[in-house]
């Protein structure tokens, strides 16, 4: 019985798909999730969700988020999710520097605008995460 | 019969609101596009977060959260979701129906001018207003919920409830209330999310208890606030993708009007001058006639 495994952010389902096994990161370390797992509920931390699929394996960046397993679904709620091969480290650099500075004045901004910046370096530091294992 | 001059002057104003609603037509065509586009985006995120508390809520009967918590209804704490602009068509007065009915004590929290004219022009107990763009921020949203949840929390409203025109498709928008607070049952909420039938979305069939990691408490608590603000973002963007769609299908049949008016009065004016040209022969030929 193979898992079916769907990754969502807010802005897109990034992943949908019948898969082997998964690994996902949560905040007490990598969980492995093979079927017939039991049913579990999990925080998500930012880093790398490795999928297995008919001998190969997929890897994807998460930020923070929720995983869910009841039954044959997986079901991991994410801020931000990407496929490995759609990662462009320089623009994450970018990013990841834009955000930090602006952060750097963080007294004078409302608390809206820090939670938006900080939620960009998460996701940053989770791609960057991922790439550099690959590598 | 009005005079040609007459005709003449309706004939340019028809043609000026004409073209004021073809242009509104335009515009709202082009923000429904992108209202409805996140509208829908958001949808699996929204209902599939509402599925997984529900099968934690369904095998854990004995969570104690104050979220959960169900007391005696004597006032309900309402976020009013409206336009901030009229010319939407019946979206806003459909809303308004609605609310009408309610016959316990009610707070009202809301969002979109038009809302909040209504609400104080009928002396009703808003306890907050906020205003939403068109691009709506999720943090702005997140605000919003905070502060209906802590008045829930201090027990000044007993539930908490989205009033918004659910987005169905362009011509259908459908006034739903959507019961966040306290959590109960899910399957209403599911089947608004995902306009399906609750038959549909069964629970997985998995009767093991839930395993939490680190554990039930601090699941829930980032868990349950989250889902409560999504399905309130959620729903939010789904009522800017009904305004705007209401708006384009009101102007496209303003429009239409204008031109079947425009056309009517053209064909009488066209008769008019007619009318008078022959008129003038006549009377040529008349005084010729006479003088010979």
């Amino acid at each position: 019985m193979p898992l079916q495994l769907e990754i969502v952010t807010p802005e897109a389902r990034v992943y949908e798909d019948t898969v082997e096994s998964v690994v996902v990161p949560t905040t007490t370390g990598d969980i492995g999730i093979l079927p017939g797992h039991i049913p579990l509920v999990t925080e998500v931390d930012e880093g790398e969700i490795i999928v297995e699929k008919g001998g190969s394996s997929q890897s994807l960046a998460v930020s923070k988020g929720f995983a869910e397993c009841v039954g044959d679904r997986v079901s991991v709620l994410a801020e931000n999710a990407i496929q490995m091969e759609e990662i462009n480290e320089e623009e994450v650099l970018a990013a990841q520097g834009r955000a930090e500075k602006a952060l750097e004045n963080m007294q004078s901004m409302d608390p809206e605008e820090v939670e938006r910046l900080e939620t960009t370096i998460r996701f940053a530091r989770a791609q960057l995460i991922v790439k550099k294992r690959r590598r | 019969m009005p005079s040609t001059k007459e005709i003449r002057r309706r004939i340019k104003s028809v043609k000026n609101t004409r073209q004021i609603t073809k242009a509104m037509e335009l515009v709202a065509a082009s923000k429904m596009k992108r209202a409805q586009q996140s509208a829908l985006a958001g949808g699996p995120y929204a209902s599939l977060l509402a599925e997984t508390l529900s099968q934690i809520a369904l095998r854990n009967e004995d969570i104690e959260h104050p979220f959960f918590e169900k007391r005696e209804v004597k006032t309900r704490g309402i976020i009013l979701v409206t336009s901030d602009r009229g010319l939407c068509g019946p979206l806003n007065s459909n809303l308004f129906r609605e609310l009408v009915q309610i016959k316990e004590a009610v707070k009202f929290v809301s969002v979109g001018r038009k809302g909040t004219q209504f609400l104080s022009r009928t002396n009703r107990d808003l306890i907050a207003e906020f205003e939403i763009k068109d691009d709506v921020p999720y943090l702005k949203v997140k605000q919003i919920v905070e502060f209906m949840v802590e008045k829930f929390l201090d027990r000044e409203v007993d539930t908490v409830e989205v009033l918004y025109p659910r987005f169905v498709n362009t011509l259908v928008q459908d006034p739903t209330f959507l019961s966040l607070l306290p959590i109960n049952d899910f399957s209403e909420v599911i089947e608004k999310l995902r306009g399906g039938k609750p038959e549909d979305h069964k629970p997985i069939e998995d009767n093991r208890s839930f395993k939490f990691e680190p554990d039930v408490n601090t699941v829930l608590k980032t868990l349950l606030p989250l889902f409560v603000n999504r399905e309130v973002y959620q729903a939010i963007l789904s009522a800017k993708a009904s305004e705007h769609s209401s708006r384009m299908v009101a102007m496209k049949t303003a429009k239409d009007n204008a031109s079947k008016l425009l056309d009517s009065l053209t064909l009488q004016y066209n008769k008019a001058r007619q009318a008078a040209i022959t008129q003038e022969i006549l009377e040529i030929a008349a005084a010729t006639a006479a003088n010979a």
